[in-house]
């Protein structure tokens, strides 16, 4: 399936367009000499190794942690955190 | 050595002053709010911490040199406990459950948070206007802008509310309201200082920056601040700046500028002109001097916001609503997260999330995003090469003087461009740090990755000299 999404929908804000200032940025972009022709040689320099990822770990969050967390949800109703209806299509 | 954090240190030492009583005078100066620097105080909890430092001293214990000291904390840096909103409707109710490495460090070193700042929202800015809190007046004229995004947080240091403040810089955002405002600002090597529980705008040039009033106390807040945290995997091991070593710069033979920033049109008479008279006095104190070519304003502002605007449109994808803000609520989940974004994010962090989109989405990454990535490489190749000729590189901070409070958010392509001269070292993740003299709107050192040091060095040999 071929579904083309508009910037709005990729966004998720109703309405969005694109701006004309940013479209004449990246006609700046387009139009530009670049010397080098391998887009990807050096980008890899500014990532972290492999080697050097630390290994993954389970922090348990402290108390105060957990209740700021509760307390920045946005809606509970009687003692449930409460999510937007879910929907599938 | 000039440094307010000594001469603080010194009169808590010695009694002259109780630490209550200058956390106090400052929360006093902060609570009317004259520059719309202020986004929350921290009272009662930096009235806490002054009490313990005060009965330190009554018990003749020893203080560390930033015990009492208070400093800002620009409202995009976690701190437990209190609101953290980065300036937006999104948040302005969000409560940080954390504390960010760099501020927890230098809290663990003493010093007293006492305010959370106004900055543009999101970091997305360059006057500080784009804040619901207010547009920051500058400190040197109220009727200009403060510059940004850390616009609060440079006022606050400009007036002297805050003996330092942590700002936060993504393609000038702590350089650009020091020079406005007239104070220090040094955006480190990036990865120099973590990142972690700072929210992010754009990942890949994102730095924790200090300002203050003096070189030394810049030296100071950042040997606290640096350093290695396994929470964020791009920090690297830094050796610790010594004040011995930034008070000789015998070391400092050659500088460059870049040509076509200041033979353009775009650039304000008096900054070009005052910017060459201060190459020439440099230049009589037997240092050599280079012009150096580089790339044009408008590819450097435009790869900047490209990769930019990629960037906090994936950071900025988890506000939804869900977890956390100002959920809207809609019929299903999806529309309450088009409410939620469309009713909380201001036009011009829109403007960047759909932008971002754009370049990231397909048809548009290779022409674009690619592109801009592979020009980010030739920057960076091209200062590797500039800086085996020189040793710092100098330009002005800004082609223009501050505009006026009003102007920036009537063109957003004109305040895209003012950010022209700070944007291609963040692309290069260099160390830049904007000293408070030679322009309207300061002047900014940049030298090679990783050798902040050479900085403060040259910054030190210009106070002398300029």
């Amino acid at each position: 399936m071929n579904k083309t999404m508009t910037v709005d929908i990729l966004s998720s804000i109703k309405g969005a367009k694109p701006s004309d200032t940013v479209s004449k940025l990246f006609e700046i972009i387009k139009n530009a000499n670049t010397s080098s022709t391998n887009f990807y040689s050096k980008n890899h320099q500014n990532a972290v190794s492999l080697d050097e990822l630390r290994e993954d770990i389970v922090i348990e969050s402290s108390d105060l942690e957990k209740k700021i967390i509760i307390e920045n949800f946005p809606k509970e109703k009687k003692g449930y955190l409460v999510v937007s209806k879910v929907i599938e299509e | 050595m000039e440094s307010q954090i000594r001469e603080i240190h010194q009169q808590l030492v010695e009694k002259k002053i109780t630490c209550t009583d200058l956390i106090q005078a400052k929360l006093d100066l902060l609570k009317p709010n004259a520059y719309n620097t202020v986004n929350s105080l921290l009272e009662n909890l930096a009235l806490e911490k002054a009490k313990k430092v005060d009965e330190k001293i009554k018990n003749k214990q020893e203080i560390g040199l930033l015990e009492g000291i208070p400093f800002g904390i620009k409202d995009v840096y976690m701190l437990q406990g209190t609101f953290t909103t980065a300036s937006s409707k999104f948040l302005k109710n969000y409560k940080a459950p954390y504390t960010a490495s760099a501020i927890q460090k230098l809290i663990d070193a003493g010093a007293i948070p006492i305010v959370k700042e106004n900055c543009d929202s999101f970091g997305h800015g360059s006057s500080s206007e784009n804040t619901i809190f207010g547009a920051v007046k500058n400190a040197l004229n109220k009727d200009l802008v403060a510059g940004g995004s850390s616009g609060g947080s440079a006022v606050n240091v400009a007036k002297n509310y805050t003996t330092f403040s942590i700002g936060g810089d993504t393609g000038g955002s702590v350089r650009q309201p020091s020079g406005y405002n007239k104070v220090y600002g040094l955006k480190p090597t990036y990865g120099r200082v973590s990142r972690f529980g700072l929210l992010a705008y754009a990942s890949s040039t994102d730095c924790v920056g200090p300002i203050a009033t003096t070189i030394e106390d810049v030296r100071i807040v950042l040997n606290v601040i640096s350093g290695v945290d396994a929470k964020d995997q791009t920090t690297y091991l830094s050796n610790e700046i010594s004040e011995k070593e930034i008070s000789r710069y015998d070391d400092i033979k050659t500088i460059g500028y870049f040509k076509n920033f200041i033979e353009n049109e775009a650039i304000d008479a008096t900054i070009k002109s005052d910017f060459l008279a201060s190459i020439e006095k440099i230049k009589s104190k037997g240092i050599n001097v280079k012009m150096l070519d580089f790339f044009d304003s408008e590819t450097l502002v435009s790869t900047y916001y490209t990769l930019a605007m990629a960037e906090t449109a994936s950071n900025l994808s988890r506000l939804d609503g869900t977890n956390y803000g100002n959920r809207m609520e809609g019929k299903n989940l999806k529309e309450s997260y088009s409410s939620t974004r469309s009713e909380n994010f201001s036009e011009e962090t829109k403007r960047r999330i759909v932008g971002g989109n754009q370049v990231l989405s397909q048809g548009f990454s290779d022409e674009i995003y690619t592109k801009a990535l592979s020009i980010r490489d030739q920057i960076s190749e091209n200062f590797e090469k500039d800086f085996q000729e020189v040793d710092i590189i100098l330009s002005p901070v800004t082609p223009n003087p501050q505009p006026k409070i009003g102007e920036s958010l009537k063109n957003p392509l004109a305040m895209y461009l003012s950010d022209s001269y700070t944007v291609g070292f963040s692309l290069g993740q260099l160390p830049t740090f904007t000293i408070p003299q030679g322009t309207a709107t300061g002047i900014q050192l940049t030298a090679a990755k990783n050798n902040d040091e050479l900085l403060l060095k040259f910054a030190n040999f210009l106070k002398e000299v300029l």
